[in-house]
């Protein structure tokens, strides 16, 4: 993973398409700005995560409840 | 093509009816060829069985048996990802969490799986709408 140190206003260009913007630093809580062409998704990290969690409870192991 | 299903024993399939994951699904992301199945006689439920590993299967149903209003702004960027022309070749569907009972059991609303019909691409897509992850299996019945 790369890691880099921003300070508020800094930017991190991505692929040439995408870029970060460190728009507010606040306390614990950073402000972080994407600009991005329309076919790139952005999603927060933790309902990624929620999501990813119900996928793996769902892999269906017993489907006599079905029958 | 034969393939080795986790419910259905080994089954003749035709290659253009694999449904296609560019990435993958959450937690899957290396699972990209899936293929619809029938399993109940009244279609309500249907298997998406991986093509790659025999074992990953998922109960998929309509969402809208459970809530008839079921809806959503689709994002520009799944319009693109997925390539789509028309609402009409675009199905929709959600991820079934099957427990011992259908009374705990959950359908996954917050993240249904989008499907263009016509070029066989998927993606499973996360709402920005109020819905939940786990959200009771109910099938509506028809009263009266």
């Amino acid at each position: 993973m790369l890691v880099l140190t921003r300070k508020a206003g800094e930017t991190i260009w991505i692929n040439d398409e995408i870029e970060v913007v460190i728009t507010e630093v606040k306390g614990d809580q950073v402000k972080v700005g994407i600009r991005a062409p329309r076919h790139v998704g952005i999603i927060r990290g933790e309902l990624r995560e929620d999501v990813k969690n119900a996928n793996l409870e769902a892999v269906a192991k017993n489907i006599d409840l079905l029958k | 093509m034969k393939i080795t299903t986790a419910y259905l024993g080994e089954i003749e399939i035709n290659p253009s009816e694999i449904i296609q994951f560019e990435h993958g699904l959450p937690g899957f992301e290396e699972e990209k060829e899936f293929i619809q199945l029938p399993l109940s006689e009244e279609n309500v439920f249907q298997v998406l069985q991986s093509l790659k590993t025999q074992d990953l299967a998922f109960i998929i149903t309509t969402p809208y048996a459970t809530v008839a209003d079921y809806s959503f702004e689709l994002d520009e960027s799944v319009i693109k990802v997925l390539d789509i022309k028309s609402n009409e070749k675009v199905a929709v569907f959600v991820i079934v969490s099957l427990k011992d009972t259908m009374d705990t059991s959950t359908i996954n609303l917050k993240a249904p799986i989008i499907f263009n019909i016509e070029n066989r691409k998927a993606k499973q897509i996360i709402l920005e709408e109020d819905y939940a992850i786990r959200h009771r299996l109910v099938l509506e019945k028809k009263e009266g």
